[in-house]
């Protein structure tokens, strides 16, 4: 087996958690001496404190919201109290999407980065990305981090990245075909748009001779996955992160479920209702995250708010990280509409399982006086024949049906009608909150 | 190999200190100094020394 760092890679579990627990109680002092907020947050907490691994527990949950609120008029611009270093020392923005509220303003250091891009490495090692790759990514200039991190992930490994910016769907795709890309990163919605945009021009993805991707930015489900695979005739991976934490976890050459790169985090899988107990093997638990070697912002114990099933410490690979088996969704994302509790992850698998022939979706919640109604918007192939689109429509109800135990409106929509995303995707609007 | 490995990263570490030093009037010379270090950290990072026992 090939691993990028065998030491850590496959180093026994209780060796690992001393690891990371020796960074943490570094990371504890760093921060309580460094950052604002956490000189506020640990008052009364002292490195002394942590004497086993179970003493994390009682070092304070980190929120989003916090984030926000040190960053808001407080100095130094932008960073405020979630600074961690000099502020001459940083050298790159960076910025979350915003997709919850005003957005976390992130430093970066040559050193923090570098040490992001470390973990990073391990993700596409973990992918099969080799120095034999050319590796094409599609992303703007900007300030987002995803794509950032792949390109200096891929650079360091040793793979010849193209920068496919500054150009539109079709220019890419002309792009792969004229340097012979072999590899792809993006949105797996992205992906498949590529895809869309291919056969479009009347060339098959498979022609496109890419031989591996990564998605990043957007919850990959299994479904998803493998029509990006069956698309592009490719294997496609899969990682989770974010800006506030890194890329955290990513997918080895089994396909079973993400690695954590460990001992650069630590991650805890907590019980949903009380955040207070480490969730069992194939349990659902609250993805809770300390970043343990980056200075210019530490963050510790940062509940991601997003829900996973958790996987063994064993894998085929011989890799010996936990791993997150699947990603279920935000908790913020999962809604209770007529009193079921409803994902829509849950329909985006059906979709992509199920209806290769939809191209693109929106799912709407509304209130109508008192009662929730749900509209599945869909976006066809426009080989589909009127006939053939009111019958899909039909089984498309019924299966959502029986999947989420809820009933909801199909409206087939011309094409172009619905959005098209090159970063995060929203296709899940709930209005009732402004009805 | 761990050992010699750390000890090599060890080696690097005085010399790019040495190198950061020299360099107090050369931005060009302290500067790849401090990338140097930057990168004996994350090596060190990623060749811990495990710990006897918990704490």
């Amino acid at each position: 087996m090939d691993y990028w760092n065998p030491y850590t890679e496959t180093m026994p579990r209780d060796q690992l958690d001393r690891i990371e627990f020796s960074f943490f109680k570094n990371l504890f002092s760093y921060a309580q001496s460094h950052s604002a907020l956490y000189k506020d947050k640990l008052k009364g907490l002292d490195v002394g404190d942590l004497k086993t691994f179970a003493d994390i527990k009682k070092v304070p949950f980190t929120y989003k919201e916090e984030l926000r609120k040190w960053q808001e008029n407080v100095e130094p611009f932008p960073y405020g109290g979630l600074l961690g270093v000099k502020i001459e020392e940083v050298n790159t923005f960076r910025q979350t999407s915003g997709t919850t509220g005003r957005p976390v303003y992130v430093p970066e250091t040559y050193e923090s980065w570098q040490w992001r891009i470390e973990s990073w490495c391990h993700i596409l090692w973990m992918a099969g990305f080799r120095p034999r790759h050319r590796v094409f990514l599609p992303f703007g200039y900007n300030v987002y981090v995803a794509f950032w991190e792949a390109h200096y992930a891929a650079e360091k490994l040793g793979c010849e990245v193209i920068p496919g910016g500054a150009l539109d769907t079709k220019g890419r795709v002309n792009k792969i075909i004229e340097l012979k890309a072999n590899a792809l990163t993006g949105t797996p919605t992205y992906l498949l748009n590529i895809a869309q945009e291919a056969v479009s021009m009347g060339i098959d993805p498979k022609s496109l001779g890419i031989e591996r991707a990564l998605g990043a930015g957007e919850p990959l489900p299994e479904a998803t996955r493998k029509r990006i695979e069956d698309t592009y005739g490719c294997l496609m991976f899969d990682h989770i992160g974010s800006t506030e934490t890194c890329g955290f976890a990513g997918m080895c050459e089994a396909q079973q479920g993400l690695h954590i790169v460990e001992p650069f985090f630590l991650v805890e899988m907590l019980d949903r209702e009380t955040l207070s107990k480490e969730v069992a093997v194939g349990e659902q638990g609250v993805i809770v995250i300390t970043p343990l070697g980056r200075r210019s912002f530490p963050v510790i114990r940062f509940n991601t708010m997003d829900v996973a099933v958790k996987g063994p410490s064993t894998c085929s690979c011989g890799r010996t990280s936990l791993k997150l088996m699947e990603i279920v969704g935000r908790v913020d994302d999962i809604r209770k509409i007529r009193g079921v509790l409803f994902s829509p992850k849950t329909v985006e698998q059906l979709i992509r399982a199920e209806f290769p022939d939809i191209v693109e979706y929106e799912l709407v919640v509304t209130r109508k006086d008192i009662m929730d109604e749900i509209t599945l918007r869909i976006e066809l192939s426009p080989k589909i024949a009127k006939d053939d689109a009111d019958q899909l429509a039909k089984k498309l109800a019924e299966r959502h049906k029986i999947l989420t135990n809820l009933s909801c409106k199909v409206k087939v929509e011309p094409e172009g009608a619905l959005p098209r995303y090159d970063l995060k995707a929203k296709r899940f609007k709930d209005l009732r909150e402004v009805h | 190999m761990l050992d010699k490995i750390r000890q090599e990263i060890k080696t690097m570490e005085e010399s790019a200190e040495r190198l950061k030093s020299l360099g107090v009037d050369m931005p060009a010379i302290r500067r790849n100094a401090e990338v140097i270090l930057t990168f004996l950290y994350v090596l060190k990072f990623i060749t811990p020394v495990v710990e006897n026992k918990e704490g």
